[in-house]
Parts: C-alpha cells; structure tokens; sequence
C-alpha cells in the first residue's frame, strides 16, 4: 500500500493568493513520494478560480493518485465544466443530517437506525470503514432488487457526526419484532409472511460470483472451534458441514424479524449485507440463534434485542419452520431442528471464544450449556443434510428464467409443449409464438439492463373456448409496452424507423394484451383463441 | 434454427433461408445479406422454406431493402401463408419488392 495523505484547503483561492496557497501545500507534501495517494479536501474551500485550479493541475503532474474530496455543489460544477471530474477522482461533499433528537427505530451490532422525517429513516454505521460497508450494502440491496426481492433501496449517502449513513424512504415501516412486542394479533399475520418472504428468496438463482457461499463462513467457525469438543465430534462436525450441497440459491444471512419490515401494506426485507447463497440449513442456523440459541442460557437476552418475549420468541421460530417446512408432523420438524441446532452452537461458540461479553463468569456458563448440548447433539447425529423444494420449482406451468436473449430458445420450447399438449394448430403456434419472442425479448433487452434479471413465464389453457394465456412477470423497470403508439405502417421503407413492431405484431396476433404493474412487477398477460 | 441456401446467377444473388427468422438467427441472415450483396447488387430471397419470422427479422429485411434500393434491387419470392400475412400486418407488402 501506498501512502496516503489528506491536505485541507480552506476560504478562497484565486489569482491574488494561488502561489501563496501552492507553496503551502507543497510544504505539506515534502518528502512524500510521487506514487502515494494525496487527497485534497475541500470541506472548507470556499470559492477556486481558473489560477487555483492550474496549482491543482501542477500537483497532478507530480503526483498523479490525485483525489479531491468534500467539494460542494458550486465547486463541483466548475470542476466538472473544465473537465477535472474526468481527469481525476473527485468526491461530492455529502448531506449533513443530524439524528440528535430523532428516534431510535433499530438498533444493530453494526450501528442505528433513526426517523430522521415522516418518511425517511438513516441507517447509522458505528465503525471506521463505513463508508465502504454502505456502499457494499447498497450494491448487495440493489443486486437483490433486480433478482426479486422486495427491500428499501437507499438513495442517498449522508454524513452523521464523524461518521457516515445512509438514507431510505420507508413510509411508516414497522419491524416484525415491533408488531409481535405490540400487536399480539398480528403473530399469525408475521408466521405467514415471514415464512412466505423466506421461500421467496431461497427460490432465487443467483448468477455466479455475485454473492459470497454462506457455506464458507459456516466452515470457517467450524474450523476454528472443533478441536474444543473431545472425542473427535470437533471433525466429525466439520465432515458433516462440508457434506451439506453447495447452492446457488440465495439466502439473508441474518434473517430474523428485525429485519423484515412491514412498510404501509408491504413487506420488505432490509439489512442486506449480509446477503449469500446457499443451503436453507444455514439460514435456519442463523434464525435458531436470533430466537432461542443466543438466549439459552439468559433468555431475557431475547427481550433486550427483539422487544418481545422468550416464549413468543421460541414460538414463532417453531412455527415459522413448520412453515417453511411444509411440515404439520412434529417428528420431522424435531429431525430438521436437531441438525440445525448443531451448525448454531458451534457459530455461538465459536462466537463467544472471540468476543466475550464482558461478565466472565455468565460467558463460561453460556458457552458449557452450548457445548454440552452440542455434544449430546452430535453423538447421535450422522447427517446434516435435509431436502427443501423452493417455491416456484414445483410448478409445471412455469418457468423461470434469467431474461437474456440466449435464453428465448428455451421459453418458447416450453411455451410451445403446453401448445403441443392443446393440440394448438401449426398456424396459431407460429403466432403464439411470434408473440412470446417479441415480449421476452422485450424484457430480456430493457428490463433490467445494464444488469441481468429474472423473468417468469407461465402458461395456462383454458375450455370452452379454448383459449392460450401466457403471463410474462419481471421486477425491472416498470414498462407497459400498451402505451407505446404504433408504428405507421403505410409509410415507405425510407420512412419507416425500426422498431415498435414487435408488440404491435402482438397486439395485432392475439386476441387480448393486458398489462398490470403490481407488487413491483410488471405483469403482461397475452391470450389467444383456439 | 435457420440454414441459408446461397446460389448466384447472372450477378444476382439468391438466398434461401430456412427454418426460423428470429432473434437469435437474425445476425446470421445479416451477414449473409451483407456477404451476399458486396458483390452482387441484386439480390432474391427465396422464402419458400422459411417458417417463421419475428420483427428482428423484419428488422434485417427492412435494413436490406433500405440499402439496395439506393444502389440495387432486393425482391422476395414465394414465402408461406403465415410469413405473408407477418408482412401484410406490418406494411411491408408494400415495402418490398414481392413477386407474385
């Protein structure tokens, strides 16, 4: 690593003073090499002529890892005029927003989350390299809204105190853990949807290399506690860990009821960072510690971090995995919890030998109740591995698939079974699908780019008339390709523009082309008669 | 899946493609038009085994008519019931050069 320098500049600097200034800054730079990074820091700069940006353009030529950072929306303007912003990293000043007085509506390991309006909550960090965790959190967020899952996007980056936040609009959210501390009646309402929004995403495919194997972290705390526990249970552990399939599909990472929120009448899911792919079981590991694990041995912990109580908290873990589960047979339930709680206690174990609490005493407590139960876990346990079918797959109707071009081949082989099936005629089936290729790549081309998608497509036939549906659903842009105005096809191939012909084939083709944008998605429904 | 037949008879070029113009087959038909007409400035496209076409196909069509009706001469022959009635829906009956 190179070395790095910050150089405040402060008032004005123009023709009168610009040599003054540079002598000073090159003071400040003598001795530091020509390859370390030197930022200048505008916070305080109040106005740059044409003469202080020359003394900036000659401390380039010497040191070329030249960044400017803090400058405000005037100076910016200058700079990006004169064609700085291109010649070297320059960094918008950020918002100042002040949380003093503003309530507290989360609290995490990593910092707060205070109303700062009506309508807008900021996300505090309390560590020094925030500004690169917001950044990765909003990227992450960002990645999993186009993949489909429904959360708060930050849309602004501001600074707190010393340090950084960042800002999303969340109209009147509540947390899950607020609604089971306060609304009792609202707990079959949090089962349901908690247990929906998890099948949800583990349903996801994520593109390779875009988000990190959960799997590794897991084995990675493994690694470092087996050889606390005696009689070679330590790597059996491990084996049986290693064992458990590798998965593209996603998991949260820390899914628990602080961090899905219910914002006006929808359900979102925040506190992405933590974001992963892998099997279910290591989502369950995390959730059982978030309920009842962590809280073992002092069950008021529970209190303290979610707001409601012990009991209520071992409930709904029981429930909402019965949910997911799709299980109603407590022998089945027991069998998953089992192999679960084993991948739990080696986390909090493992967890509390680094970080410890601060009351010796109540730690080595905690940690021998953990590890004894643990033991007994693993003595009569053979495999970690258990079998979920995800949402989405079991449905012969649909499919879902990455929009991109290459992929049309396989949406209309598909589209084209069900037509087969309906003994739809050749003539019609050309039609159909004409219709399909135009509106999925349609989606494929628009939806989502520059970044890659997901689109669903679903068939049905119904009788009597015998009538074709094909729905296209996607979570990108909202689009509704009914409201484009059609090409005029009467002008002459020196007139015509390309494009615009492929929905109004469509709309001429079949008999009916509804478009709905609900739920953040946009949702075409062609229909042909038979 | 698309084949393109390619003869040339007295400096005029004839393609005949087959199977599906769609969007994943059209950057083929492209290049062929384009290879086709470097060398001839007439060109036919018999569409006789041609099954489907979708607006990306119009799209390549549209674009050769565009730049041989300035120095050449693009017509279409014989193509099937359901590619006719794509061309009648979208106007290019009377864009293109259609033999009868």
């Amino acid at each position: 690593m190179n070395k790095q320098i910050t150089i405040p500049l402060t008032g004005r600097i123009d023709s009168t003073n610009a040599a003054d200034a540079e002598q000073k800054i090159l003071a400040q730079l003598e001795g530091v090499d020509a390859g370390a990074s030197v930022t200048l820091d505008f916070e305080k700069l109040d106005y740059i002529s044409s003469a202080g940006l020359r003394v900036i353009l000659r401390l380039k030529k010497t040191w070329n890892d030249l960044t400017v950072e803090n400058v405000s929306s005037d100076i910016y303007e200058t700079l990006e005029m004169t064609g700085f912003t291109e010649m070297m990293t320059v960094r918008k000043a950020y918002r100042v927003v002040s949380v003093e007085g503003c309530e507290v509506i989360g609290e995490g390991f990593n910092g707060k989350v205070y109303r700062i309006d009506r309508d807008n909550v900021v996300k505090t960090y309390k560590n020094a390299d925030a500004l690169a965790e917001i950044m990765h959190e909003r990227e992450v967020a960002r990645l999993a809204l186009i993949l489909g899952v429904p959360t708060a996007i930050s849309y602004d980056v501001v600074r707190v105190g010393d340090s950084y936040g960042s800002v999303f609009e969340l109209l009147n959210a509540k947390s899950f853990s607020k609604l089971l501390a306060g609304e009792p009646d609202k707990y079959d309402f949090c089962v349901a949807e908690y247990v929906k929004m998890m099948k949800r995403i583990h349903a996801i495919t994520v593109p390779e290399g875009k988000l990190p194997p959960i799997k590794e972290r897991s084995l990675r705390r493994i690694e470092r506690m087996k050889d606390t526990l005696p009689d070679g249970l330590g790597d059996k552990l491990l084996r049986m860990a290693r064992e458990i399939p590798d998965s593209d599909r996603m998991v949260h990472g820390d899914y628990h009821t602080k961090n899905i929120v219910l914002a006006g009448d929808e359900v979102l899911l925040i506190d992405m960072d933590t974001l992963s792919v892998g099997h279910p079981i290591f989502e369950l590991q995390h959730m059982y510690n978030a309920y009842v694990g962590y809280s073992e041995y002092d069950p008021e912990i529970v209190r303290q971090f979610q707001g409601y109580s012990p009991e209520i908290a071992r409930r709904f873990w029981r429930d909402t995995l019965a949910g997911y589960l799709g299980a109603k047979d407590e022998k089945k339930i027991n069998e998953v919890e089992e192999k679960v709680r084993c991948l739990s206690y080696a986390g909090l174990i493992e967890g509390i030998d680094r970080h410890s609490s601060g009351d010796r005493e109540k730690d080595a407590a905690t940690r021998a109740l953990w590890e004894s139960r643990l033991i007994e876990l693993l003595k009569r346990t053979d495999s970690l591995t258990f079998d979920v079918t995800p949402e989405g797959e079991s449905d012969p109707d649909a499919l879902d698939v990455e929009a991109t071009v290459p992929n049309l081949d396989s949406v209309v082989d598909f589209v084209n079974a069900h037509l087969d099936a309906a003994d739809c005629p050749p003539k019609a089936k050309m039609q159909i699908d004409l219709a399909v290729e135009e509106i999925f790549v349609n989606i494929a081309n628009y939806a989502y780019a520059p970044e890659i998608g997901r689109a669903t497509v679903r068939v049905s036939v119904a009788d009597d008339p015998l009538t074709v549906s094909i729905t296209f659903i996607d979570r990108g842009v909202p689009y509704d390709p009914l409201k484009k105005s059609d090409p005029d096809v009467t002008l002459s191939a020196e007139e015509r523009e390309i494009g615009g012909l492929g929905i109004f084939m469509t709309k001429k083709i079949m008999d009916d082309v509804i478009y709905e944008y609900k739920d953040g998605q946009n949702i075409l429904t062609l229909s042909k008669r038979l | 899946m698309l084949q393109i037949k390619k003869t040339v008879q007295n400096k005029t070029a004839i393609l005949s493609p087959a199977g599906r113009l769609d969007t994943l087959t059209a950057p083929e038909m492209e290049e062929a038009i384009r290879e086709a007409t470097a060398t001839c400035a007439a060109l036919i496209l018999d569409l006789s085994e041609l099954e489907y076409i979708s607006s990306a196909g119009l799209r390549v069509l549209l674009a050769a008519q565009k730049a041989l009706s300035v120095r050449g001469k693009m017509t279409v022959r014989r193509a099937n019931e359901t590619v006719s009635e794509i061309f009648e829906v979208t106007g290019f009956t009377d864009i293109l050069n259609i033999e009868k």
